[in-house]
C-alpha cells in the first residue's frame, strides 16, 4: 500500500471553541490508484487533504507512506513526498521557469539536478501552455495558466504521491482534460493521487470516498 | 562664559514651562481639546526626567558594577514590554526575542564603545555606559517593533504562497525568508536615512546636547560620528536577530504555518 491514513481527527479554532472538521477519517491508497474525494460543501475535504500533507496544526491518527509511519520521517521531507496542490495555489515571485525550479532551491532537493529549459517547456506543451514563455512574469499568468503551471511544478518536483484539490475548479473543459490527462499519467507511472473535485466528479477515478460528519466512507465503484 | 554648561534653575525651568500654557492656551482657543493631556505629558515630563536626574546621579555615586548591570538589564525589559505592546499580532515568544536580540547586541555595542572606542575607566563607568546604552536600546527598540510589525504582517499577506511553499518542502526558513529579508531591508532605510542626513538636515541629539554642555565641536563630532554609526548597528543587528529568533513563532514544531484561520488566539 502506497499511502495509508487512519484515524484522522482534526479541530479547528472556530468561534465559540474548537471545531472537529475530521472526527476518525480513514483512507487508503495504492500505487496506480486516482481516489477522488467528495461530499457537501464544508464537509472538510480541503482538510483532509492538509492533515494527509501534514500542513495542518494538532492533526491525530496514523499516516503511512510505503508502510513507513509518519512519524519518522521529517516534516518537510514528507510534504515533498506527499505533495498538496492547493485550491489556490500562488505564484512565487519571478519568472514562469523560476517557478517551476524553485522545489530545486529547497534543501530537501539539495543535490538534485533541477530540469532542463527543454524539459520545463515540454512540460508546459503538456498541459495546453506551449505559448507561454519560460521567461514571462509569473504573476502576470491568468487564473487557469497559474493553475497548470503550478500543477506542473508539483509533478516535475516528484511527490509519491499528489493530493489535489479542486486542480479544475479555473479550467475549461480542454485544459481540464489536460490535468485529467497528466493526473492518470503520474498514477500510471506509480504515483498515487487522491483529488478533492466538486466539477467533472468521479471521472477517470479508479476509487471514491464521500466525506461526511467528519469521516470517509467509499462509495460504490462508478 | 566658557567651558562648563549654563545652569538651569527652577525659575528657568517655569519659564521654560510657560511655553506649555501658550500652547495650553492655543488649545482651548481653538477647541482643540488637548489641554488637558498636554498639562499631563508636561507633568510627566518633568517628573520623569527629574527622577531620571535624581537616579542618575544616585547611580554615579554608588559607581557599583551589578548595580550599573541591573538596570541595563531593566532598561531591556522595559523596552522589551514596549515592543510587545506595538507589535499586538506578533506571536508568542516575540517579546522574549526581542529581549534577547536587544540584550546581545545592545551589551555588545555598548560595551564595544565604551570600553574599546571610548575606553572609559572602569568599564562599567556608569556616566558613560548607562547614556550609551540608553541610545542603543532605544534605536533597537525602535527597528524591532518596525521589523516585527512588518515581518508578521508580510508572512499573513504572504499566506498563500508560504503554503505553496512548504507543500513542496520547504522548511519554515525557507517559506519565511522572503517576510525576514523584505522586513530588514526596510528597516535599514531610516538608519542609512539618518547617517545620510546628519549634520545637513538636522544637529543629532547628543552633538546637541554636548554643544550646549559647552564641549569643542571638534569634541563632539567625532563623538557623534560613533553614536551615529552606533545607534544604526543597533537598530539594524537588533532588528536582523529579533526577526531571526522570533519568525519561527508562526510555524509549529512540525513547521506548519500558522495562517489566520489557525490561531487559537488573536495571535
Amino acid at each position: 500500500m502506497l499511502l495509508k491514513a487512519e484515524g484522522l481527527r482534526v479541530s479547528l479554532p472556530a468561534e465559540g471553541g474548537p471545531h472537529e472538521v475530521l472526527s476518525g477519517a480513514s483512507l487508503t491508497l495504492d500505487t496506480g490508484e486516482v481516489v477522488d474525494v467528495g461530499g457537501p460543501s464544508g464537509a472538510g475535504k480541503t482538510t483532509l487533504l492538509r492533515a494527509i500533507a501534514r500542513l495542518l496544526p494538532g492533526v491525530e491518527g496514523d499516516l503511512a507512506l510505503d508502510g513507513r509511519d509518519a512519524r519518522d520521517v521529517a516534516p518537510h521531507e514528507w510534504r515533498a513526498a506527499v505533495a498538496l496542490l492547493p485550491q489556490a495555489p500562488a505564484m512565487l515571485p519571478g519568472s514562469v521557469a523560476d517557478n517551476l525550479r524553485a522545489p530545486w532551491a529547497l534543501r530537501v532537493r539539495a543535490g538534485a539536478e533541477p530540469p532542463s529549459d527543454q524539459a520545463l517547456a515540454e512540460a508546459l506543451g503538456r498541459v495546453g501552455l506551449d505559448a507561454v514563455a519560460l521567461g514571462r512574469d509569473a504573476c502576470r499568468l491568468s487564473l487557469g495558466q497559474r493553475a497548470r503551471v503550478a500543477m506542473v511544478r508539483v509533478l516535475l518536483s516528484g511527490p509519491r504521491v499528489l493530493l489535489l484539490d479542486e486542480p479544475d475548479a479555473n479550467l475549461d473543459d480542454d485544459s481540464a482534460a489536460q490535468v485529467e490527462a497528466m493526473t492518470l499519467a503520474f498514477a500510471d507511472a506509480g504515483g498515487g493521487v487522491v483529488r478533492v473535485r466538486h466539477h467533472r466528479r468521479g471521472q477517470g477515478a479508479t476509487r471514491r470516498y464521500r466525506l461526511a460528519g467528519g469521516a470517509l466512507t467509499p462509495e460504490v465503484a462508478p | 562664559m566658557s567651558g562648563g554648561p549654563v545652569v538651569i534653575g527652577w525659575w528657568q525651568l517655569a519659564l521654560a514651562a510657560g511655553f506649555t500654557v501658550v500652547t495650553g492656551g492655543l488649545s482651548v482657543a481653538l477647541g482643540l481639546g488637548v489641554a488637558r493631556q498636554l498639562a499631563v505629558a508636561t507633568a510627566r515630563t518633568f517628573a520623569q526626567l527629574l527622577a531620571l536626574g535624581l537616579v542618575l546621579g544616585w547611580v554615579f555615586a554608588l559607581d557599583d558594577a551589578w548595580i550599573v548591570l541591573g538596570i541595563l538589564v531593566l532598561m531591556t525589559a522595559a523596552a522589551a514590554l514596549i515592543i510587545r505592546r506595538r507589535a499586538p499580532e506578533a506571536p508568542k515568544g516575540t517579546m522574549r526575542a526581542s529581549f534577547v536580540a536587544m540584550l546581545a547586541v545592545g551589551m555588545f555595542i555598548t560595551f564595544t564603545v565604551t570600553g574599546l572606542v571610548v575606553g572609559v575607566e572602569p568599564w562599567y563607568l556608569p556616566r558613560y555606559v548607562i547614556p550609551i546604552a540608553g541610545m542603543v536600546l532605544g534605536n533597537a527598540m525602535n527597528g524591532i517593533a518596525l521589523a516585527l510589525e512588518r515581518t508578521f504582517a508580510d508572512l499573513d499577506a504572504r499566506s498563500d504562497e508560504i503554503l505553496t511553499l512548504c507543500a513542496l518542502g520547504a522548511t519554515p526558513w525557507e517559506a519565511a525568508r522572503g517576510s525576514v529579508r523584505s522586513a530588514m531591508r526596510a528597516g535599514m532605510i531610516p538608519g542609512i536615512n539618518t547617517l545620510s542626513a546628519a549634520g545637513i538636515v538636522f544637529i543629532p541629539g547628543m552633538m546637541a546636547g554636548q554643544l550646549l554642555a559647552g564641549a569643542d565641536p571638534l569634541v563632539a563630532a567625532p563623538y557623534q560620528i560613533v553614536v551615529m554609526v552606533m545607534v544604526a548597528t543597533a537598530d539594524v543587528c537588533g532588528s536582523a536577530l529579533a526577526v531571526m529568533l522570533a519568525y519561527r513563532g508562526r510555524f509549529t514544531s512540525d513547521g506548519v504555518f500558522l495562517e489566520k484561520g489557525l490561531r487559537t488566539d488573536a495571535r
